[in-house]
């Protein structure tokens, strides 16, 4: 279908969008490393249960863990080899995580689900639950959950937006597996009963947007080249005009959402009963010496990938977890990927920003550029306050994705995500004793990183790893 | 990887735009305007540009110092924190400075304004904090503290005896407007001269509208400035005007759309509407917020002038400034996807 412009949104930023440096490399097989740690929690809610033990032999593809309660998803070894222990070790935030170690054995066993041609809903929704998938576009969100949904969908919005900057292992799988996310999203469609199906692609990506034109059941959105564009709300404003209320889900207003690799994670479960143990990553930035896509297993360290790049060109300022906006800063190398990894960034001191902040302007660009046309500045100046009551009355903290425009387009280069984020960690211990429940001592780190005692007056937290 | 790398909170990435360099934009496009003082008054008026600039920026590097100097463990010794005050050096007390020499006529001493410049950045800004904390605008502070102080020579405007063509022909009806517009032979002020600042008498940095157009459109280049809202403020002005002036003729009401060039082109309206009231610190956060501020106090400045006589921009912006924490409390953006039938509970 020939494809068709987005609605405009108020609010969003434009970053350099970095994208040059590795989006004309292939998506490369990285192979499987000697030793990998898998952590339990690889989605939002509680960690999955071990079901192995030390010792014991596992194939690759292989259920290691089970998912634990509704919102949480079943976790896979990624290699063939043998489990050489369970631990809690430091995640990418700085919590304790639980892993397990695997170390390859040499052999080659390899498991899988039986493969469904011409499945039945039932069918898809329940291969999707078994081969683990979560939302790959870095919530991790278990997709399992959002193929059920309470009330009626009627369309289904794939988001090719990859509005993030540097991060271009999307736009590498469109180009490459089109036909298979075109399949994956029609499994997805038939699992929910859509006939519509939608994929917003951003207007940098104009081989995607031609690619995905030759399918006469997808319809093509080209949306605005703006950070961020590829926010789920945001996404369904563009695509469907649709305003999706606070607190509420984007079922309520008859739309799914799902990344690209998800779908083609969702195809390749469906398709090849192959369960979510791979997924492809951006390695970029100007301090690696090669940047690449990848297609890394679960569990990688952040080592062998860098490694396999070539190692680093220059110290790193910064290594980011993830894409720029709202990835997580790495104090060192030993750390795991995740389902949810979408990038591995090490960027030298001039891409990095480490400003010291400066004194509030009120200028009001970050109320400007906020995509939730909220007020971070309230919300900055009474939590630096301690008032927090009033944190949330002006500044609408609720309300806030965490996109990070508003910091990225601060003169005085507050940090204002910190303390939206001190904000809603106060939030969630006050109001909702549902998130209560849900949050366990590995996934507090995850919803809402606690912020130390130590950081008072907004000032910036700089550890040197 | 070895020692050196930062961990903070995302975003990792951020926009290239400071504080200062937001201040240095500000500092450029008040050039044209000093500049356009120096050739319409002379080498006096480079004086007290360099005097009160030197004042201010001197005014406030000595209350870092007594601050820092002593109290802070990190600063024992004067070098430091000189260093201090240079790395933290935003182009603000540069700002008050220039902004106050602009706004006031050239006949006033130098020793007046060198006071006027410590009573704005010491009384006005640092006491409240410094940089971004300050709650009036600091120039306009200051210039309504000289001419409460230094009546004489602030009400002297060199030349003619006028400030603001306005009340000279308001006062005494529709005759002298007509003047004002070119039809009366004995005054050959137009419109044009308004505009040019040629033979008008006022301020150093007011009489100029070329030169403060040129800085406004310096602003909205750099982004620093959001377009409309000069031209908001402007035009709410020039309206209300001619409306209030309707009533200065002689036999009734009258609305003269004519009046509406010369209105806006005289006295300070242009130079607050593009230097002073979109001050960051001292206007409205949010966009919607900033509408409000800029029709009310348009309208302000307009009734006020129409019963003063006075060049009251100042003043208005005084008043308009103290109303700030006001409108922002009540005025503020609707958050995406916030109905009003169905408000999320916000802990309250």
């Amino acid at each position: 279908m020939k494809a068709v412009k987005g609605k405009y949104y108020f609010g969003g930023v434009h970053p350099r969008g970095m994208k040059y440096l590795s989006k004309d490399a292939p998506i490369e097989v990285m192979p499987a490393p000697e030793t990998i740690a898998v952590s339990l929690s690889q989605s939002l809610g509680k960690p999955a249960k071990p079901v192995v033990e030390t010792g014991q032999e596992v194939a690759e593809g292989e259920i290691i863990a089970r998912a634990d309660g509704i919102i949480s998803s079943d976790v896979f070894s990624s290699i063939c080899g043998v489990v050489t222990d369970i631990k809690d070790v430091k995640g990418a935030c700085g919590t304790d995580e639980k892993f397990i170690f695997i170390k390859a054995n040499g052999k080659d066993d390899k498991f899988s689900f039986p493969p469904l041609s011409d499945p039945s809903p039932e069918e898809i929704k329940d291969r999707i639950k078994q081969a683990g998938i979560v939302g790959l576009g870095g919530a991790g969100f278990p997709s399992a959950v959002k193929v059920c949904p309470h009330s009626r969908v009627d369309t289904l919005i794939v988001n090719g937006a990859e509005c993030e900057p540097y991060l271009t292992c999307d736009h590498r799988l469109m180009l490459e597996r089109t036909d298979e996310i075109a399949e994956g999203a029609r499994y997805i469609a038939k699992a929910l009963n859509v006939a519509d199906i939608k994929i917003g692609i951003e207007a940098n990506k104009p081989d995607c947007i031609k690619a995905f034109e030759k399918y006469s059941d997808i319809q093509p959105v080209i949306l605005r080249k703006k950070y961020p564009t590829g926010g789920e709300k945001q996404l369904i404003y563009i695509v469907t005009g649709r305003k999706v209320g606070v607190g509420r889900l984007p079922a309520d207003v008859g739309v799914a959402v799902f990344n690209v690799a998800t779908c083609f994670a969702v195809y390749e479960a469906v398709k090849f009963g192959k369960p979510l143990y791979e997924r492809t990553l951006t390695v970029s930035g100007k301090a690696v010496k090669q940047q690449k896509n990848l297609l890394v297993k679960v569990g990688t360290s952040v080592k062998d990938i860098v490694d396999y790049c070539g190692g680093e060109n220059s110290a790193p300022k910064k290594v980011i977890q993830g894409g720029p906006m709202t990835g997580v800063a790495l104090a060192d190398y030993a750390i795991y990927t995740h389902k949810t990894t979408s990038g591995i960034l090490l960027m030298t001191d001039t891409e990095a920003s480490a400003d010291e902040p400066t004194p509030c302007l009120n200028c009001g660009k970050c109320a400007d550029v906020c995509p939730m046309h909220l007020m971070p500045m309230n919300t900055a100046f009474y939590s630096s306050a301690g008032d927090m009551e009033s944190a949330v009355k002006y500044g609408k903290t609720a309300s806030c994705i965490e996109c990070g425009t508003c910091e990225y387009i601060c003169p005085a280069k507050r940090p204002l995500i910190q303390a939206i984020r001190k904000t809603k960690a106060y939030l969630i211990n006050k109001i909702t004793p549902q998130a209560e429940s849900l949050r366990t001592p590995d996934q507090k780190g995850r919803s809402a990183p606690a912020v130390p005692p130590s950081v008072k007056n907004g000032k910036k937290e700089e550890n040197n790893g | 990887m070895d020692n050196t790398v930062v961990v903070s909170a995302p975003p990792h990435v951020k926009s290239r735009r400071t504080t200062r360099g937001i201040m240095l934009d500000v500092v450029i496009a008040l050039i044209p305007c000093a500049v356009a003082g120096i050739v319409y008054f002379g080498a006096l008026a480079l004086m007290l540009e360099l005097v009160a600039v030197a004042f201010c920026v001197a005014t406030e590097f000595v209350y870092f110092f007594i601050q820092n100097k002593g109290f802070s463990n990190k600063c024992r010794n004067a070098k430091a924190v000189c260093r201090r005050w240079v790395r933290q050096f935003d182009f603000t007390s540069v700002i008050t400075g220039l902004i106050l020499a602009l706004i006031v006529p050239v006949s006033v001493k130098w020793y007046e304004i060198a006071i006027g410049g410590i009573f704005a950045v010491a009384l006005v800004k640092m006491f409240f904090g410094g940089t971004g904390k300050n709650l009036v605008n600091p120039a306009a502070t200051a210039r309504i503290f000289m001419f409460l102080s230094f009546s004489v020579t602030m009400a002297k405007y060199s030349f003619p005896d006028f400030a603001n063509i306005d009340f000279g022909y308001l006062s005494s009806g529709a005759t002298n407007l007509s003047s004002l517009l070119g039809k009366n032979p004995e005054t050959t002020l137009t419109a044009l001269d308004l505009f040019l600042g040629t033979g008008v008498k006022g301020c150093i940095g007011e009489t100029c509208k070329v030169a403060i157009i040129a800085g406004y459109i310096y602003l909205c280049v750099r982004k620093v400035l959001k377009w409309w809202q000069p031209l908001l403020f402007t035009a709410v002005f020039g309206f209300t005007a001619v409306l209030m002036s309707g009533f200065a003729f002689e036999g009734g009401y009258k609305f003269d759309i004519s009046l509406f060039l010369p209105h806006i082109l005289s006295g300070g309206v242009l130079f607050a509407g593009v230097f002073m009231f979109p001050d960051y610190v001292t206007s409205p956060k949010c966009t919607k917020a900033q509408l409000v501020y800029y029709i009310i106090g348009a309208v302000l400045l307009a009734v006020l002038r129409y019963f003063t006589r006075l060049e009251t921009a100042s003043f208005v912006i005084l008043i308009m400034n103290l109303f700030v924490p006001l409108i922002d409390k009540y005025v503020r953006p609707v958050p995406f996807g916030y109905r009003n039938s169905e408000r999320p509970k916000e802990g309250k």
